[in-house]
């Protein structure tokens, strides 16, 4: 389980069974993987979640004034306070916190201290930052051979763009996602909030355990470079077939009103329709299904003539759809098994029956928010839980218990390293 | 029959190496996650279905050529299948779900995306597998999830994405919402899906057991969205689609270039970032203008300053201003397209694109593909191969793995069990390339591409 505050074992757990000896099915699949996280913002902290969530003892080391995202927005109640960025919170569960100025001597014998037994450490500074600070792979892999050390970056630890500076935007425009994204005649689009920081996060995670992988079998540590720009441009179907292929380029599609995927307005939001690619030539059952006699025509019982006579087409189903309930129109549909999709707000996606059936939101209890619904598993496990997550932790909230107890300073001298500002 | 390479049944490189994957796939969301754990050295087997041909098998091909064996050249098959071996299997006969189930005892994870009603109808559920394998690890990408009152709902990629929260979120400031020309979804639940693997499999690692992993390609985009579910649940508050912008920095968007459809993002994040913009653009006099004199200034009149910097960038060639921008130090991109990513020197030069060669018998030059996210210091990827041709290595399954002998195999054939070709290939139509630009499905093609694509990336030494 996700230890809380109060009952939570020393950072130094039992050496992991390697033996396939069977223990509980409560134990988490992590169980026993020691993660050292010196991430910030989104995508090393997503990273260090998804392990900690499903069981890595995971140590947050944050520079002494916090990681900056606990002063991103949105935030609890609207209250700007480092402890209530909604965000951060999220990132964050099921890990301890300590803090540690990397850029003195003293922090970063603290961090050597750390690293001896750690199986990963995850970090997404610039590139040049980690050795910088002599906390390069190759120092870290002499005290700790069998160490895993995971750098994410925007453009990767080598090539010409290395130091180029990124946000979400960027890497979604040189990850190429951008250019195929929006309307045709207007400029590109990106998603909304942080994806490609979230992918390069989820990424990071799953060569972090293929190299942990390799570690379990051999003992070998190594050094894993996870590039956003790279994670974004690794997803893109047909974007660059298309060229080796045939030559072509794709681009923005220009909307065919009579295009029967195209999202729709319904009276009270949008759908997604999709008669199903075998409905597609069936074109009485989505007559039937639209209810709309019109459509009963030779005009647009087949592909080509439909995208003749698109505009017409276009124009009746707009009409039609907007008379529609977006949610009855969505079951009935797929009663029938054409596959049609609901646009779902934040407020419908938190009442989705279908997610509240899967136990998806999960109470998380913060010191400085109270209980407060979560987003949950991502995927669910049979045989090992997911959390319970236990909150985010506060600033600073386990250098005592790290320090004191599991490096042996006394509290005098805690306080004078918190006075001289390395802690 | 194709000829069977006997170096693709043992993999000695790779992380992965010594795990067996069955993969009974379709489309994106599972192929490929198992493409990046096949690349890591995972051995996986692709099951296919000669009865029901693979979409990905007929949809756009090398050439635009759909004559002949179109379904040996599929640019989205090979596009999601590199690295695996592939059987094809008549699983309604119950000869060919007697392979498939021992291929499941002997292996390790056995990865399907079918619908919840389809598997329960092949009684392929995780109870069913489990007494064949009791280690085996299973895991089902589905839409809305293997259990709940949605599970036997079909979706697209679209629709996960409708349902997430994500696409109601996204769009520019006066439309409604938009999502990418791709499934977009599929591919988070499928890196999510390698990281879900690779959990089971650590613990799996550490005792013995195997368990059944269920993906819900919504839940996974849903938990990439938390800032705007987390807004409602303790705001009560909902942002409305502000496009390119965001919420903290200005300038902060898309800007129009020179050439046809040429497009540059910019985020200044500092007051000095902004100044130093100005000096690359040598326009003093907007470093000057108090409208936009401190970023709450610039986000206040962000209209007019998006509408000032369009006016300049559209005297700039977008990867030019990009270089001039990084040199100093302000977050910019270039948006590329498909020839601007395969051709990217940064990409290029980090070995970012696997070039694979391809079976004689398609006609097909080797060609570079998009590669994985990660670089490993001590264990590279296996040497890419191509996915494999329809049936392609039947009979390396059939025999090395399961025993069968040249006289089973024939019978196997001679019953439609196992095969080589669609059983009923319909023919296919593409639109010629001319047709697709017209229709504006393609910003244009160039018909020198093979050279274009062999000068950057010549064929691997060992051909």
């Amino acid at each position: 389980m996700c230890r809380g505050t109060a009952s939570r074992a020393p950072y130094r757990s039992p050496e992991p069974n390697h033996k396939g000896v069977q223990t509980g099915m409560s134990d988490r699949a992590l169980e026993g993987v020691k993660v050292l996280d010196l991430t910030h913002h989104i995508a090393g902290p997503w990273c260090t979640k998804l392990l900690a969530d499903y069981g890595a003892d995971v140590l947050k080391v944050e520079r002494p004034e916090g990681d900056p995202a606990r002063s991103m927005p949105p935030f609890y109640h609207d209250e700007v306070n480092q402890e209530k960025s909604l965000l951060f919170l999220y990132l964050n569960t099921c890990k301890r916190g300590i803090t540690l100025n990397l850029k003195t001597l003293q922090g970063r014998r603290m961090l050597r201290e750390l690293v001896k037994d750690a199986d990963v450490l995850v970090e997404n500074f610039s590139p040049r930052v980690m050795s910088s600070l002599d906390l390069d792979f190759d120092s870290l892999h002499e005290i700790n051979p069998s160490l895993v050390m995971v750098s994410i970056s925007n453009f990767g630890q080598t090539g010409p763009y290395r130091d180029y500076k990124a946000a979400d935007i960027v890497e979604y425009a040189m990850g190429g996602l951008m250019y195929i994204f929006g309307a045709y005649d207007r400029e590109p689009l990106k998603h909304a909030l942080h994806q490609a920081q979230f992918k390069g996060g989820t990424d990071a995670a799953s060569a972090a355990l293929m190299a942990l992988y390799h570690q379990r079998l051999t003992g070998q540590g190594q050094h894993v470079d996870v590039s956003i720009q790279e994670a974004v441009a690794s997803g893109l179907r047909d974007v660059v077939n298309n060229f080796t292929y045939t030559g072509a380029v794709r681009r923005r599609q220009p909307n065919h009103s009579g295009d029967l995927t195209r999202l729709r307005a319904t009276s009270d939001g949008y759908v997604l329709p999709n008669p199903g690619i075998g409905a597609r030539d069936n074109w009485q059952a989505v007559v039937e299904f639209l209810g709309v006699p019109e459509l009963d025509n030779e005009k647009f019982s087949n592909a080509s003539a439909r995208l003749v006579n698109a505009e017409e087409l276009g124009r009746i189903l707009d009409e039609t759809f907007l008379t529609k309930n977006k949610s009855e129109m969505f079951f009935s549909a797929h009663e029938k098994r054409f596959i049609y999709g609901l646009v779902q707000s934040p407020e419908e996606v938190l009442a989705d029956p279908q997610f509240q059936a899967r136990g998806y939101f999960v109470n998380v209890e913060h010191p400085s928010t109270g209980p407060l619904k979560y987003p949950g598993p991502p995927f669910l496990l049979s045989g090992t839980p997911w959390g319970p997550a236990s909150p985010a932790p506060l600033l600073g909230q386990d250098n005592q218990q790290v320090f004191g107890e599991r490096l042996g300073y006394t509290n005098d001298e805690l306080s004078r390293l918190r006075a001289i500002g390395v802690l | 029959m194709p000829e069977s390479s006997a170096d693709r049944s043992v993999n000695l490189l790779g992380p992965l190496a010594g795990v067996r994957i069955i993969e009974m796939g379709q489309l994106i969301a599972i192929p490929w996650a198992m493409k990046m754990l096949a690349d890591m050295g995972a051995q996986v087997i692709r099951l296919e279905s000669c009865q029901r041909l693979e979409s990905y098998r007929s949809d756009s091909f090398y050439g635009n050529d759909t004559e002949g064996e179109f379904w040996n050249r599929g640019a989205n098959f090979y596009e999601h299948n590199r690295n695996k071996l592939g059987i094809t299997l008549d699983l309604t006969n119950p000869a060919g779900m007697q392979i498939l189930k021992e291929l499941i005892s002997i292996s390790d994870v056995f990865a399907e995306n079918f619908t919840p009603r389809a598997i329960k109808n092949f009684h392929l559920e995780y109870e069913d597998v489990r007494s064949l394998n009791p280690g085996i690890v299973m895991v089902s990408s589905t839409g809305y999830g293997f259990t709940g009152p949605w599970a036997n709902f079909g979706a697209t990629g679209p629709a996960t994405e409708g349902a997430s929260g994500l696409s109601y979120m996204t769009g520019y400031a006066d439309g409604p919402p938009e999502l990418p020309e791709i499934p977009y979804t599929d591919y988070t639940a499928g890196e999510q899906t390698v990281f879900a693997v690779m959990t089971a499999l650590m613990h799996r690692l550490r005792t013995g057991q195997g368990q059944f992993v269920d993906i819900s390609q919504t839940q996974a985009a849903s938990a990439t969205v938390p800032e705007a579910l987390l807004d409602f649940e303790a705001n009560g508050r909902t942002e409305p689609r502000i496009g390119n912008s965001d919420p903290g920095m200005a300038p902060h968007g898309c800007y129009p270039c020179q050439g046809e459809d040429r497009w540059i993002t910019i985020a200044v994040d500092s007051d000095e970032r902004w100044r130093a913009f100005c000096g690359v653009v040598n326009k003093p006099d907007l470093a000057e203008d108090q409208r936009f004199k401190d970023s709450l200034n610039r986000w206040r009149n962000r209209a007019k300053l998006d509408e000032l910097i369009g006016q300049i960038t559209t005297q700039w060639e977008a990867h030019q201003l990009m270089n001039q921008l990084q040199a100093i130090g302000v977050a910019a991109g270039a948006v590329f397209d498909s020839k601007d990513l395969l051709f990217d020197p940064h990409l290029v030069e980090r070995g970012f694109f696997d070039v694979v060669a391809h079976h004689p018998s398609t006609g097909m030059p080797p060609l570079p593909y998009v590669g994985r996210p990660w670089k490993m210091s001590l264990t590279p990827p296996v040497p890419a191969k191509p996915g494999p041709m329809m049936g392609e290595h039947n009979k390396l399954i059939l025999s090395d793995l399961l025993g069968r002998n040249e006289a089973d195999l024939a019978t196997l054939e001679e019953e439609g069990v196992i095969g080589y070709a669609p059983a009923s290939p319909r023919p296919v139509s593409r639109p010629s390339l001319d047709e697709q630009v017209r229709q504006g499905r393609m910003q244009r093609y160039e018909t020198d591409y093979r050279k274009q694509v062999a000068r950057v990336f010549p064929p691997p030494e060992s051909l």
